[in-house]
């Protein structure tokens, strides 16, 4: 059974939310089956926040197994590195060069660093991401620059994803958003 | 009148309410509950309907029946805990049936992830008596509640439809024309003494019909197609419901696998035949072992809970691990190549700003001499470390109750309760009246941020406003209070942190009972509150982190000095009233 999958992880806030609803409607509008999962409640209050996007031509789990996940979204480290049992050698990771503090917790982020590089997968890109979207003007623009940077090992066309942003973002973000995820498109030449 | 279909992706929630609409159902009550708080709120904006938030589940279940028996189709939600605040109504709600259909939504949360247990409330459907159903997508959401109400006006009976958290707060591709059906019966209100008033001479008489309509049912489900047969190309069966089904599917994709969408009564007969072909069959179903034991009890041959755990939320990992155990998987379908690493946890907390924050650190100052009953919202988060200060948390409500009980049997520790509005507008009316009557000698907190905010933000009864956003007269707490009786009872401003902390220390170590009540709103909902940041002033800050015992995610602490994130920061200035050195915390303009 050919399913693909992008696994999003990061911080309460973080807007996975709405970077898993853009992906999925992207993959719906591809031609592909999508089932999504996000859990709400309790963990949402500054605490580890995952999403799911799976998509084939027909897909059951909303949920990941491990050892299973494609492409990983991380928007922060530490959160990356929890869910690395998901990962697999052929995997495709891109994550925001951050670490959230937690509460009561010295994190020593060069050691963070040093976990992150024994995790061999097929390409792990890990950046600044904060820095491209000041560029662009607006630190929130962060998610959108990585899916656009995504986008292109995923495989699915632009116009999907330009389509998916129309239809889940409210209308006065449209335009910033589209041209933050061609700027993260342009920057995945860097990487291929 | 053609065809007018719409492709959207949508979550579980949003197709029971689009089911509910287009079922015909006109009204809907609930309370807010994860994972079920999104039904209602989607089912507002339907054209010329009623949706609202009742103060519990029982009184939205109740306003439910009603709608029906006055002849209008109607649903209730809840989380599972939530039906058990409605077991009463539902227990003699089954003997009364209904006039037009009458759903009760349940959202159950297997793997507590935002919950105090993880009962199967498919246990209920059976100890009613009532028919159970259940959608293992958002897809089938949309159907199956749309045709519970055809179960239900058929039958005469509240009908069961139950989620879990996993199928509600999943997402998936969903067309669907978005019109009711024509399928609507000009129902009026009915009034019949001998089917809706359950005095024991009807109710005698309502019993011996539950009997007869259960066994038409069980009838029934072995003829409803929402209990299929997939035909697969194994010498062995599957018996699956809910979410398992997902993943038995796409780990065994070849499996004959029988799908159980009316899951009480179980189709018995029909299974029978299944089971009978095949050298073994497995029940996968998660929680309790609901299904097989209905099966073992009607002698047929399955096995089940041998392979797969009582406890927690399945998954795919979990499902393949139970099949290899079972023997009908010999190998993972993909293998974990990345050992886990030591990472700190990061559980929730309080929000910067959050009002709740400055009580736990005036109770956890008081000392040891405390016992703090707890209650169900976000404050829960009050028994975590650095605050520490809860130490009982069982279900909605029971913080007074317990304080009660725990007052009455001993002198040695001082009795505060600590509950939300939301929550004691749901169930700790009732307990505070109790403390009253029965001279509790504590100190009860009702946290008046003013929303029910650990679900999303829903308005409760002193918000001001409802579910479709029209103003309402607030209830106010503090005369509510008054009215019973109560002497002691205070409002209290707790940013105004050393006032507060005068007034607990006072009113904790006086006998008798009295009321406090923090009035500051939640910096969430309704709407977002933020004021002038603060900031540290390095020079003077002495690095002794009694501003990190506050547990605010937006102070963090780097050589050796606490520094606070403008972008988090509220302003809500605890962490300054804390701050033993005058000057080192001030408002960022100041500075």
């Amino acid at each position: 059974m050919n399913i693909n999958s992008v696994l999003f992880v990061g911080v309460g806030g973080d807007g996975i939310i709405t970077a898993s609803n853009v992906v999925a409607y992207a993959c719906m509008f591809a031609g592909f089956d999508v089932k999504k999962s996000e859990i709400h409640g309790m963990s949402q209050r500054g605490g580890s926040v995952s999403a799911s996007v799976r998509y084939g031509n027909k897909v059951y789990s909303p949920t990941d197994k491990m050892g299973s996940v494609q492409f990983m979204l991380a928007t922060e480290k530490v959160e990356m590195l929890r869910w690395v049992r998901y990962l697999n050698n052929d995997s495709i990771v891109v994550v925001n060069d951050r670490i959230v503090p937690i509460i009561g917790q010295t994190i020593d982020e060069s050691n963070i660093d040093g976990m992150i590089e024994t995790v061999k997968v097929e390409k792990l890109i890990k950046r600044r991401f904060i820095k491209d979207a000041n560029r662009l003007g607006n630190s929130r623009l962060v998610n959108t620059i990585i899916l656009g940077l995504l986008s292109r090992f995923m495989g699915i066309d632009e116009k999907y994803f330009v389509e998916a942003i129309d239809q889940v973002l409210p209308e006065k973000l449209r335009t910033v958003n589209q041209s933050a995820f061609s700027y993260g498109l342009n920057l995945s030449e860097k990487y291929s | 009148m053609g065809l007018k279909v719409i492709k959207k992706i949508i979550s579980g929630n949003q197709a029971i309410s689009i089911g509910a609409y287009k079922g015909n159902a006109r009204f809907g009550s609930g309370y807010p509950g994860t994972p079920s708080s999104e039904i209602l709120e989607h089912f507002k904006n339907y054209p010329n309907v009623i949706a609202q938030w009742a103060p519990n589940e029982k009184a939205g279940f109740e306003a439910a029946l009603g709608a029906s028996i006055a002849g209008t189709r109607s649903f209730a939600t809840m989380k599972h805990v939530g039906l058990n605040v409605a077991a009463d109504p539902l227990m003699t709600a089954s003997y009364t049936g209904v006039n037009a259909g009458f759903v009760v939504v349940t959202a159950d949360d297997p793997g507590m992830h935002s919950s105090q247990n993880e009962q199967d409330n498919r246990r209920y459907a059976k100890f009613a008596k009532v028919p159970l159903i259940e959608p293992s997508d958002p897809f089938e959401a949309m159907a199956f509640m749309q045709y519970a109400f055809v179960v239900s006006e058929k039958f005469d009976t509240p009908v069961i439809l139950r989620s879990t958290t996993r199928i509600s707060h999943s997402l998936g591709v969903v067309q669907f024309d978005p019109r009711t059906l024509d399928n609507e019966q000009d129902l009026k209100l009915e009034k019949d003494f001998r089917k809706y008033v359950m005095i024991p001479a009807n109710a005698i008489l309502r019993h011996k019909v539950v009997l007869d309509r259960l066994e038409k049912l069980k009838t029934f489900s072995n003829e409803t197609p929402i209990n299929k047969i997939e035909k697969g190309k194994t010498n062995f069966g599957i018996i699956t419901s809910s979410m398992a089904y997902n993943y038995v599917k796409e780990l065994l994709p070849d499996a004959h696998v029988f799908k159980v969408g009316f899951s009480y009564p179980m189709p018995v007969e029909k299974i029978r035949e299944f089971v009978n072909k095949f050298d073994r069959v497995v029940v996968v179903e998660e929680l309790e072992p609901f299904m097989e034991e209905e099966l073992k009890i009607a002698g047929i041959n399955v096995e089940g809970k041998k392979y797969f755990p009582y406890d927690g939320e399945f998954n795919l990992d979990i499902v393949e691990e139970g099949l290899k155990k079972a023997g009908l998987i010999r190998e993972e379908t993909t293998k974990v190549v990345f050992n886990k690493f030591e990472l700190p946890k990061r559980p929730p907390a309080l929000c910067p700003g959050c009002p709740h924050r400055p009580i736990f650190d005036i109770l956890h100052s008081l000392g040891r001499n405390i016992f703090i009953t707890g209650d169900i919202g976000c404050y829960t988060l009050g028994c975590l470390p650095p605050l520490s200060a809860m130490h009982t948390t069982v279900c909605m409500g029971a913080s007074i109750s317990m304080g009660v009980g725990a007052s009455k049997v001993q002198s040695e520790q001082k009795v505060v309760a600590v509950i939300g509005d939301s929550t004691f507008f749901h169930t700790g009316i009732q307990p505070l009246i109790d403390a009253y009557i029965n001279n509790a000698n504590m100190t009860v907190i009702i946290l008046d941020n003013r929303i029910t905010a650990m679900t999303g933000g829903q308005p409760d009864p002193g918000s001001g406003f409802n579910l479709k956003g029209e103003s309402v007269k607030p209830i106010r707490i503090y005369d509510l209070v008054k009215s019973i009786g109560i002497e002691r009872v205070y409002d209290v401003d707790q940013y105004d942190y050393e006032n507060t902390k005068k007034l607990l220390k006072e009113e904790i170590n006086k006998p008798g009972l009295s009321v406090i009540i923090p009035t500051r709103p939640c910096v969430l909902a309704p709407k977002k509150i933020k004021e002038t940041p603060l900031v540290v002033v390095p020079d003077k800050c002495i690095g002794c982190k009694r501003c990190l015992r506050i547990a605010c995610p937006a102070i963090d602490f780097k050589d050796n000095k606490a520094i606070i994130d403008e972008v988090l920061c509220t302003g809500c200035e605890v962490c300054m009233h804390v701050c033993p050195i005058e000057g080192a915390i001030v408002k960022k303009e100041e500075k």
